[in-house]
């Protein structure tokens, strides 16, 4: 309307009247139509300058994206490639400014990172270490070559007390995952499907025994796994442990779970299937994987080593005792074995007591005396033994001394069974001994051609014969004299012998001479001192038991005798008889 | 990534457990198993350039015996009602389960199918009924958790119908 007031104004017909209608129009048009004209010029101004357009959307931009957001997510899909592109481009022209500002954040997120995982590496090399070289540690090697399970495994069955491998953070009414952590050991299957399959499980069990809302499944158990389910109002926790938790854990995931509400509560409120503003529940579900191993009392293992210890000396003590017992016994049977007249003919031990069984000789030598010699208690020693003749030459020889009672002057030696006699004796004896010999058990045949026999009145006759010679005025036996009193010595021990039997002894007397020259009186002295010198010889040769040997009387000097027959007279003589209670019962004079 | 809590309806042995396998792990058993309680599984789909983690709740099959209790349906962010094309009064168990979702969940999207389309001659729901059933604002698909046909469009279509949807406040009535 207004523009077709305007195109009507040029076609005025004359000039004066025109500028003049010109003037009121203009003045009609400003007065009626100036605020529309006003508003006409801002508008194109709007169109023209688009600085000023900006400058208004910039007021209303922010309430705008926050509408759209809420309505969709298409504004962020627009978006997201945007500022990726301005992010990358932003590292790339200043990444110092980046690092700058994330450093704060990362740097303590990366030191704990790297202090957990040395942390873990440590405990693990501990444990290794502890468990490698223990007797235990061989046990459950052995284990897990048997099962063919891991080492590490078989040691964490047997050390842990619990540890919460895994903890889910749960919407709990959808069902869905919130948030879920797990140890680094942790065999994670697919912790969505099993966030469902939790909670269903919570509703089938309710739904199954008819349970009220506030009536929670607080616990499932599987093998060596529990799962602990800590309710809140929004979202649950759902804790897989291995082992035996103590109820204390219960707080601390209470305590975790009453955080995450507290801060969350919003986020829970409005969860609508995005769980990306739960990672900032990670450091409290962390707070919820705690582990307690056992570890062994090292006072204990002392303890062992040292009952160790004493098992093993124990056993080489006895080893060392069962070998030198061992020793001894095979030592006495060896002994026993190689013994004349004795047989084994059974022998054996059990537990430190001996048996033996066999045959001995009567005469074999006493076995107790080598059972002490072997060095073992003839307490424990059981011998059986059957009497037997051996007939070992020593034995037999035994056995003939004993039972043909030999005098000293006869030896008995065994040739092949033939039992030979020599020396010495009465004939009576080599008589009988002829008879008795051959029944000697061991003794084939006797011989005695070397025993010599003679009888009692010819051995004193012997004796009586005997003269010592001593030089002029000397009463020393000389060395040329001393092979007749060897002779008399031997005569009076075979005299002792045959006299034995019969209560009788021998009596032996010894007479000193002197030649005619001479004072009487000294002659006398001499006589005696010769006498006593020969007794003196005898003695030596220790004739006091085989006879009774006096000093006989002094004979006075012959009257009236040659020179030569003076020399013959410087002797000592024997006087041998045979007295029984000191009475002479046979004499035989020179 | 959201995640987003879908259940299985339906009467028993009209093919829920089949449709689920054959979507997430593209296998199929003869073998009728029946599903005791819930069975949940999990599948990761793009829709309109937004990825979805759909986690599906296999309920058990209801029939005259067994009804399917309220407190699996909650928090689902949609559900998929299943019939059996072969079996007329899997519609009816169809029609009181949809109910009882919408009772309990409100007004969020599904879509319902008619499985064992490699048994059509031997269907007794005919295009009558379903007719009926779309005019009532159903999203009504065919297809055969055996042969695979219609499996991935069925999750497909829920998927989208969720995205298009600006999420819900989870307070129902």
């Amino acid at each position: 309307m207004s523009s077709d007031s305007g195109r009507s104004l040029p076609n005025s017909p004359t000039s004066e009247g025109f500028t003049s209608r010109e003037e009121d129009w203009t003045q009609l048009r400003t007065l009626l139509l100036a605020p529309e004209q006003t508003q006409l010029d801002e508008l194109r101004e709007r169109l023209d300058h688009r600085m000023v357009h900006s400058q208004e959307v910039s007021q209303v931009l922010p309430e705008a994206i926050a509408i759209r957001g809420v309505g969709d997510q298409q504004l962020s899909n627009a978006l997201t490639p945007y500022v990726e592109n301005g992010f990358i481009a932003a590292v790339r022209k200043s990444p110092r400014a980046i690092v700058d500002a994330i450093a704060p954040i990362m740097g303590p997120a990366i030191r704990q990172a790297i202090a957990r995982a040395l942390q873990s590496m440590t405990q693990s090399l501990n444990r290794s270490l502890d468990e490698s070289l223990s007797i235990r540690g061989l046990r459950w090697r052995l284990e897990a070559w048997r099962t063919g399970r891991p080492f590490a495994e078989v040691v964490l069955v047997h050390t842990l007390r619990y540890r919460v491998e895994q903890v889910f953070l749960i919407h709990r009414e959808t069902g869905l995952l919130l948030h879920h952590v797990a140890t680094d050991a942790a065999v994670v299957q697919d912790q969505h499907v099993i966030s469902g399959m939790l909670t269903a499980i919570q509703d089938y069990v309710r739904d199954s025994f008819g349970a009220s809302p506030d009536q929670t499944l607080d616990q499932v158990e599987v093998g060596e796994w529990t799962v602990w389910i800590e309710q809140g109002s929004q979202a649950y926790l759902a804790c897989v442990i291995r082992g035996t938790p103590p109820a204390s854990l219960r707080e601390d995931v209470h305590d975790a779970l009453a955080h995450i509400h507290a801060l969350h509560a919003n986020a829970l409120a409005d969860f609508a299937g995005d769980a990306t503003p739960f990672k900032a529940t990670q450091p409290y579900l962390e707070s919820c994987l705690l582990a307690h191993y056992e570890r062994p009392p090292k006072q204990g293992a002392l303890k062992g080593w040292i009952l160790i210890g004493l098992i093993v000396l124990g056993v080489v003590w006895w080893g060392w005792m069962a070998y030198q017992a061992q020793s001894r016994w095979s030592h006495l049977l060896d002994r026993l074995r190689e013994e004349p007249g004795i047989v084994i003919t059974q022998a054996r031990s059990m537990w430190g007591d001996y048996h033996i069984e066999g045959l001995r000789d009567p005469l074999a030598k006493a076995p107790t005396a080598l059972v002490i010699e072997a060095g073992l208690n003839p307490a424990t020693v059981k011998m059986e033994w059957a009497p037997f003749y051996a007939l070992d030459a020593p034995l037999v020889l035994a056995r003939a001394q004993s039972i043909l009672r030999p005098p000293e002057s006869v030896q008995f030696h065994i040739e092949g069974g033939i039992l030979v006699a020599t020396g010495s004796a009465s004939p009576d004896w080599a008589r009988e001994a002829k008879r008795l010999a051959v029944l000697v058990p061991g003794i084939s045949q006797y011989r005695d051609d070397g025993l010599v026999t003679a009888s009692i009145s010819a051995l004193l006759d012997r004796i009586n014969r005997t003269v010592i010679h001593f030089p002029s005025g000397s009463s020393t036996v000389e060395p040329s004299e001393r092979v007749a009193l060897d002779t008399v010595a031997a005569i009076l021990r075979e005299l002792d012998q045959l006299v034995s039997q019969s209560s009788q002894r021998v009596h032996l007397e010894v007479l000193g001479w002197t030649d005619a020259t001479g004072p009487p009186a000294r002659n006398l002295q001499l006589s005696q001192e010769r006498a006593e010198a020969v007794v003196a010889v005898l003695r030596e040769k220790r004739l006091d038991k085989a006879a009774t040997v006096v000093l006989g009387s002094v004979r006075p000097l012959d009257q009236g005798g040659s020179n030569q027959e003076s020399a013959n007279q410087r002797v000592a003589t024997l006087r041998a008889t045979l007295t029984a209670q000191g009475q002479d019962s046979q004499t035989a004079d020179p | 990534m959201i995640q987003k809590k879908i259940c299985m309806l339906g009467g028993f042995a009209v093919g829920k457990t089949s449709l689920v396998r054959r979507f997430v792990s593209n296998v199929f058993s003869d073998q009728y198993q029946t599903t005791i309680g819930v069975t949940v599984e999990k599948k990761c789909v793009t829709v309109a350039s937004q990825e979805i983690m759909m986690v599906l709740w296999d309920l058990y099959g209801e029939d005259e015996f067994q009804h399917v209790r309220d407190l699996y349906l909650r928090g689902s962010s949609g559900y998929i009602v299943v019939m059996d094309g072969t079996r007329k009064d899997t519609l009816q168990t169809a029609l009181a389960l949809q109910q009882t979702a919408a009772n309990t969940v409100g007004p969020v999207p599904f879509v319902s199918i008619i499985n064992k389309a490699d048994m059509r001659s031997e269907w007794e729901i005919d295009e009558h009924v379903i007719e009926q059933l779309r005019d009532r604002s159903w999203t009504v698909l065919f297809g055969s958790a055996k042969l695979g046909q219609g499996v991935d469009e069925l999750f497909l279509n829920l998927a989208t119908q969720m995205v298009q949807r600006p999420p819900l406040s989870n307070t129902h009535p």
